[in-house]
């Protein structure tokens, strides 16, 4: 064997045991199985979600909004501080993810909630139990499920440790149902091939991100008012935009260093696309044409762009903070609101 | 007893000028650097762990950087490169050296010497990047826990095949590239810096390119700016794959014929 052949043969040598190593990984973490953001543990959501968000809570708490805006909502501190004093979790150190599923706007009490950190489980199973009133718990499968509101007969949330890292909260079917799944590793998200291709078209590493499919994009408003037309008043032909279908809708969005957001919504074929990123354009074009009022407008419409690829409509927006800033509301001075109260 | 009267089966011969090569690229200066450069990731993902991993800011993830490194540094310029310093000089530096007539004079097609030159090419630079590659991953994910290193088990994979289809793609190019010009280094550079930052244009250009399709087959997208980040697209995996096969038999198929029929005037 020349030297040649032992340096080729070292390489592959290199390479078969890094692939066996690899696979050893997945056969000694079965459960990873994650798909696209969504981690491991995401995957025991119930099959039948019409929809997946998900929010990296510790890019967002790292983000400049997060920095720009906290401060100004006097509530926060004083909040979290209770919290933290009450059950020993401060979210913005302790929470790393939130996945939040569910079957559609029209269905809110089918919603379920993932929270992935760091809990000290025994002082939150602990304010739980001894804070909130109506709160009964349960075993089920060998978890503790505790219900809110159940003596009242209503329909009960639920809250219960899937593991030491993750919180379920939701419906108490719900909560059973992923309880049951991340047991068995049945029945869950996995089954459900139009999400999971969804999901795997996410951008790993965005602050947040959603996905919906068709049966979700159908409980949406299919007519918006045309610009110009009143807001109220009974709808007329001549004054709303019937929108084309959408098959499906992936949002992804990052906060660092611009507030950037991506939509890419399927529709039906090429021609619903086209009619579809024109409507969105008719009203970024609105949006700038009322520069003359509040110009800031101007530099919000130049940072959304609206391009079609096959029958797929995606809408770019990167916006500064600069321009998020000036399209806030400005403080009202005191004395202006007074003047009219004092002209009277 | 062979007929010397005709020249040697295609694929022995392939094989022969396949050694012959090989020993010539393993054990090149060329190789060495490359391999340093290659390698380079190992190096720094060793940093990362024992350094970098406590400072950065939490929202750069293991599998983040793992992703940025394939993309940006591998996928991006360092595999093209590879295949341009390497694929190019298949046949370039045999005519700059002159020794091309002792190969032609072989009983050999010249059809088997650029497959077995461009196997060994395929082989050296398969063997240079891919465990480089395997390494970087290891080293960089296993600061996130073994659960990390399972997780993206599936992209190690991805992320090799799609190296591989660019080492390919790319070396049939510039193969074809060296044996259609005498000095294929500067076309090469500029068709990579120049002509493949039309894959960050909106339409149809995109699909000019090498780097779009590539790109399109890796699940890493790492945050961009500028005109990247406003137009990249994803191109259907299916369309990817044929592009860049149909790329490859068409690269190689026409350097074989420009090299089979071509004349070769030395100068003296």
């Amino acid at each position: 064997m020349t030297r040649s052949r032992g340096v080729v043969l070292g390489a592959a040598s290199l390479l078969t045991v890094g692939a066996g190593l690899a696979l050893g990984a997945i056969y000694l973490s079965p459960a990873r199985a994650a798909v696209g953001p969504l981690p491991a543990v995401g995957l025991s959501l119930p099959a039948e979600s019409r929809f997946v968000v998900g929010i990296d809570v510790r890019r967002f708490v790292a983000s400049p909004l997060y920095r720009r805006y906290s401060d100004k909502m006097p509530v926060r501190p004083q909040a979290f501080a209770e919290l933290q004093e009450r059950t020993g979790l401060d979210p913005e150190r302790d929470i790393d993810q939130v996945v939040i599923a569910g079957q559609g706007p029209t269905r809110s009490d089918q919603g379920v909630v993932l929270v992935l950190g760091r809990f000290d489980r025994y002082k939150l199973s602990r304010a739980i139990e001894t804070e909130k009133r109506g709160v009964t718990w349960k075993d089920y499968q060998g978890t503790t499920v505790y219900l809110f509101g159940e003596a009242a007969n209503r329909r009960s949330g639920a809250a219960a440790f899937l593991d030491d890292h993750t919180i379920v909260l939701g419906g108490r079917p719900l909560v059973e149902s992923v309880i049951a799944s991340h047991a068995s590793g049945e029945g869950n998200l996995r089954s459900n091939a139009k999400v999971v291709a969804l999901l795997e078209q996410v951008r790993p590493g965005s602050t947040f991100w959603m996905v919906g499919d068709q049966s979700l994009m159908d409980q949406m408003p299919r007519s918006v008012p045309a610009p110009g037309a009143p807001m109220s008043g009974g709808p007329a032909p001549m004054q709303s935009l019937q929108l084309p279908g959408l098959k499906s809708m992936i949002v992804t969005g990052d906060l660092d260093p611009v507030m950037a957001v991506e939509a890419t919504g399927e529709a039906a074929d090429v021609t619903a696309a086209k009619n579809l990123a024109d409507v969105v354009r008719g009203f970024v074009a609105l949006a700038a044409l009322q520069a003359g009022q509040k110009p800031e407008l101007k530099e919000l419409a130049s940072s959304i762009s609206v391009s079609t690829e096959a029958n797929q409509v995606r809408v770019n927006a990167r916006v500064p903070y600069e321009v998020l800033d000036a399209l806030q509301p400005k403080p009202r001075n005191r004395t202006e609101g007074a003047e009219p109260e004092a002209q009277k | 007893m062979r007929d010397t009267s005709r020249p040697l089966p295609f694929a022995r011969a392939a094989g022969g000028v396949f050694d012959l090569t090989l020993d010539g690229l393993v054990w090149s200066r060329r190789t060495f650097w490359m391999a340093a450069l290659l390698g380079l990731p190992v190096v720094f993902g060793v940093l990362y762990r024992m350094v970098l991993a406590s400072r950065l800011p939490p929202q750069l993830q293991p599998f983040d950087l793992y992703g940025t490194i394939v993309v940006f540094y591998y996928l991006r310029n360092l595999v093209p490169l590879a295949a341009l310093f390497y694929a190019s000089a298949l046949v370039a530096d045999e005519v700059e050296a002159k020794t091309l007539t002792y190969l032609l004079t072989r009983p050999v097609t010249r059809g088997a010497i650029l497959v077995g030159k461009f196997a060994a090419y395929l082989v050296t630079v398969l063997c240079v990047t891919l465990p480089a590659v395997v390494l970087t991953f290891f080293i960089v994910l296993t600061g996130g826990g073994s659960h990390s290193v399972s997780a993206a088990v599936p992209d190690l994979f991805r992320d090799l095949a799609v190296l591989a289809a660019g080492l390919l793609v790319y070396g049939a190019l510039f193969t074809l590239l060296g044996v259609a010009l005498r000095r294929p280094i500067l076309p090469g550079l500029l068709f990579l810096f120049v002509w493949e930052l039309l894959a960050n244009l909106p339409g149809y250009l995109p699909r000019l390119t090498v780097t779009a399709y590539l790109r399109s087959l890796v699940t890493h997208r790492p945050a961009e700016e500028g005109i990247g980040e406003l137009f990249g697209q994803v191109l259907p995996a299916s369309l990817c794959l044929e592009m860049l096969a149909g790329m490859t038999v068409v690269f190689l198929g026409a350097a074989i014929w420009i090299f089979s029929t071509r004349e070769y005037v030395f100068d003296q």
